[in-house]
């Protein structure tokens, strides 16, 4: 177990010095960096120049490439030009934003599909079932950023429920967290829905049943919690999802998360701020994979995991 | 390995677990920020019952520097900022200039200027102000490396504080812009030197700096002490929504009381609506579209004619902007000081044709034109309608929309055959345009002409105003009949406010001044 978590540790560490050195390149391959921006358009060559190399955006870029990784490893991601003092200071300001918004939407999509699985499968193949399956196609295929407007003119405009936009309250959080786990809430009814069908025909629940157990009891005592070990897992991967999905999002409701710092930072070629919000998602984005793969360890002790040979 | 048994029970406090980190999480945020929009709908009885004056404001840029001196005092809304946290020793009122620090002024010779401080003015922290921090803060933007505004000084030598309420200004050649570039320049305290000074800043406006974002909220309080007399408004909120729906929809439930830049086809629905006002004002920004003269066809000034012929632009104006645009007369805008009236050019694509073949391109040409993605209201559609009459008379365009980062790069490298883009006159004086942008030296679109260079350098070391705008009525014959670019149009500010909110002048800046609002109970 332990060189399991070891060899799962360096392999994140992996994962996430892979997606710092991409995205350093990237950001730096596409034409325009700060120095132009910074200057806009009333500046001269020479000043640009000038500029570039206070910067030091004229070192050879692996020059720049290693210095950058030596200061990651200290945590010093650089300072933001755009926003002035420390990138990592910013990221971590918008943070908690970005987690509170999904954590919501985490929320929202377990109270939403448990009961709408849960009556799927008691009423498999009926009417009820097709409605669920049309509706959770209908919010897969939607544009997230359209159906976020909508919301906004429906429920704030028209209805004013909730605020159209912004931070503050947990009124503000609901809207953005809706548009955000639209699209997965069908899947998660239907992972909910077809756990429990296939659970239903197992041996135990006809042991069950001809113990005279009610139906009921089946279901929520012993075929449920069977069935939602696959649907926590989902949960912990689609918690990662959320987090980096965010960004249209908080576009579209003001919300400010990372995802909106990252776009305007990559508008702005904002080297600092673009490199510290990569690493930090990427980091809870493995960081939560690895847990969602020791708990299931755990939840279910038939799955073990690979011992180092 | 332990047995780690699922129960319901655990099941339920998961549940009950992740409600209260998200509630903590909420109750964090809001006691740390408060800077969104504020978490009550629209409640009007209590809005009518309360005293606080309390006002919020959206626009479509965020506020990213409170540093006036900095990279960022180019940008609208660090001007807009400003103008409500620092004062500056004039301001525009007009085409004149009127005293707001600075009591009075005289030049006492061509190149010396002699302003009286006022007297008793304090900063937000309680010093008074003086003619050293109005001093320190005239280096700062003199010297400073980043900002696009240095260049309005190139003709300052010194600054000198000759007591607590005199200060001298002596420049190397006269300075027609003396008082145009005074507008815009906000005063510090002089010791303002230390690098969180801008993270909380102080001035002597009339509102404080509460608590500000970069990049996301700034709020402001009233200055009790102001020495014009306290704002009315005793609450000032900036808060930045990007999106245009949910900016229009948070001033439609109240959310927020006054936002700009309203998109043309939105403008009829807001009308409409009872509770909101529409305001019209000219403003300096506009559109231009430059021919590179330095690359061929476009060296050749009946090329460049013939392509302004080929371009309806009434009807361009009419269809796409309907409300928001109105057609130039002048490579600046109207409202700025040293515009002209000059007749557009006429739409004939007959005509077009015929120059272009004296010109030597009977069959038309093959041409590119490029453009910053969003680099102004309905620029796609506006490119796209110039290049379909282009097409017209034979010249194939090749549409090049890229971002802005990629743009800029270009532009400055003069790597382009035609520019579209919107630019401001954020001076309002002509010579930030005119003398900025085509003036030999400056290379920005390839053309040169020595009796432009001559007239430009006259305007710009004249002090007396009439003659200046006397010069720069050659200036503008000169871009106009070279067609250097062609000048479809210019943009009208369109606000939207709540009707509860008096005393709101949009200006043609962006940078309205919010002493004079207040809200009605």
């Amino acid at each position: 177990m332990a060189g399991y978590l070891i060899r799962r540790i360096l392999y994140s560490l992996f994962v996430i010095w892979g997606a710092v050195t991409i995205i350093f390149f990237v950001i730096r391959v596409v034409p325009g960096d700060p120095a132009t921006v910074m200057l806009g358009t009333s500046a001269t060559e020479e000043q640009i120049l000038e500029l570039q190399k206070e910067l030091g955006l004229n070192d050879p870029l692996l020059v720049q490439y290693v210095n950058y990784l030596k200061d990651a490893v200290n945590l010093d991601f650089g300072e933001s030009f755009k926003l002035g003092g420390s990138a990592l200071d910013h990221v971590f300001y918008r943070f908690p934003f970005t987690i509170t918004l999904a954590v919501t939407a985490i929320i929202i999509s377990i109270t939403v599909s448990l009961p709408l699985g849960i009556l799927a499968a008691k009423k498999s193949n009926g009417i009820i079932d097709w409605m669920i399956s049309t509706t959770s196609l209908l919010g897969q295929s939607l544009p997230t950023f359209w159906v976020g407007i909508m919301l906004i003119i429906i429920f704030a405009r028209f209805l004013g429920l909730f605020p159209s936009g912004g931070s503050g309250s947990i009124a503000h959080l609901i809207l953005p967290a809706t548009t955000l786990c639209l699209p997965f809430i069908g899947m998660i009814i239907r992972l909910i829905r077809n756990g429990l069908l296939d659970e239903l025909s197992r041996g135990y629940v006809q042991t069950a049943r001809s113990k005279g157990l009610k139906e009921n009891s089946i279901l929520y005592i012993h075929v449920l919690r069977n069935v939602l070990i696959p649907v926590i897992t989902v949960m912990g991967l689609l918690l990662g999802e959320f987090i980096g999905s965010a960004i249209i999002i908080e576009v579209v409701f003001s919300w400010p998360g990372i995802g909106r710092l990252l776009v305007d930072s990559i508008l702005n070629r904002d080297y600092a701020i673009v490199q510290a919000s990569v690493v930090l998602l990427a980091t809870v984005y493995v960081f939560l994979n690895l847990v969602v793969d020791i708990l299931y360890g755990y939840i279910d002790p038939r799955i073990q995991v690979e011992e180092s040979r | 390995m332990q047995k780690w048994r699922f129960t319901v029970n655990k099941f339920k406090l998961i549940v009950l677990g992740s409600f209260l980190i998200l509630f903590a999480g909420c109750a964090g945020i809001s006691e740390e920020y408060s800077g969104g929009v504020s978490s009550e709908p629209t409640d009007k009885s209590t809005a009518a019952k309360s005293d606080d004056q309390t006002l919020k404001v959206a626009f479509d840029q965020s506020i990213n520097s409170l540093d006036p001196y900095g990279a960022h005092n180019g940008e609208p809304s660090t001007v807009l900022a400003s103008r409500q946290i620092y004062d500056t020793l004039v301001i525009k009122d007009g085409t004149d200039y009127k005293p707001r620090l600075a009591e009075e002024w005289k030049e006492k010779d061509a190149n010396t200027w002699v302003f009286k401080i006022r007297k008793g003015v304090t900063f937000h922290d309680g010093s008074p102000l003086t003619a050293e921090d109005v001093k320190y803060s005239l280096e700062q933007q003199v010297n400073s490396e980043d900002s696009p505004l240095t260049v309005l000084w190139n003709d300052f030598e010194a600054v000198e504080a000759t007591n607590d309420h005199t200060l001298t200004i002596k420049t190397k050649k006269p300075m027609g812009t003396m008082l145009s570039n005074l507008s815009l320049l906000f005063i510090t305290p002089a010791d303002s030197k230390n690098d969180d000074f801008y993270e909380k800043p102080v001035g002597s406006g009339p509102f404080k700096v509460e608590s500000f974002v970069p990049g996301e909220s700034l709020i402001l309080t009233g200055n009790e002490d102001f020495w014009d007399g306290a704002p009315d408004l005793t609450k000032l909120e900036f808060v930045n929504i990007p999106e245009t729906a949910a900016r229009l929809t948070a001033l439609q439930t109240g959310e927020i009381d006054v936002t700009w830049t309203i998109p043309a086809d939105q403008i009829a629905e807001l009308e409409q609506a009872e509770d909101i006002e529409i305001i019209k004002t000219p403003s300096y920004l506009y559109y231009f579209n430059w021919f590179n003269s330095s690359r061929e066809p476009f060296d050749d000034p009946l090329v460049r004619r013939a392509m302004w012929h080929a371009i309806d632009t009434k009807t361009i104006v009419k269809d796409l902007f309907g409300e928001t645009g109105e057609v130039m007369s002048s490579p600046i805008p109207k409202e700025v000081f040293g515009s002209s009236d000059m007749e557009t050019y006429a739409y004939d694509p007959e005509l077009a044709k015929e120059l272009l073949a004296e010109a030597g391109y009977p069959d038309g040409f093959s041409t590119s034109m490029m453009w910053s993605n969003g680099g102004g209201p309905q620029i796609l559609q506006l490119a796209e309608t110039m290049m379909s009459y282009w097409s017209e008379i034979g010249v194939q365009v090749e549409p090049i929309q890229i971002e802005r980062a990629e743009w800029i790069e270009k532009l400055v490298a003069l790597d382009w055959d035609m520019d579209l883009q919107t630019n401001s006159v954020i001076t309002g004086d002509g010579d930030y345009t005119l003398g900025r942008l085509y003036i030999s030296d400056a290379n920005r679109n390839g053309y040169k002409n020595e009796e432009l260079d001559k007239l430009l350098i006259a305007a710009k070391e004249t002090t007396d105003q009439a003659e200046r705008q006397k010069l720069y009525n050659r200036v503008n014959q000169i871009i106009w009949d070279e067609a250097v670019g062609i000048f479809p149009l210019e943009l009208k500010q369109i606000a939207a406010i709540r009707t509860h909110v008096e005393g709101f002048k949009p200006s043609p800046s962006d940078d309205p001044e919010f002493r004079y609002v207040s809200v009605k109970k």
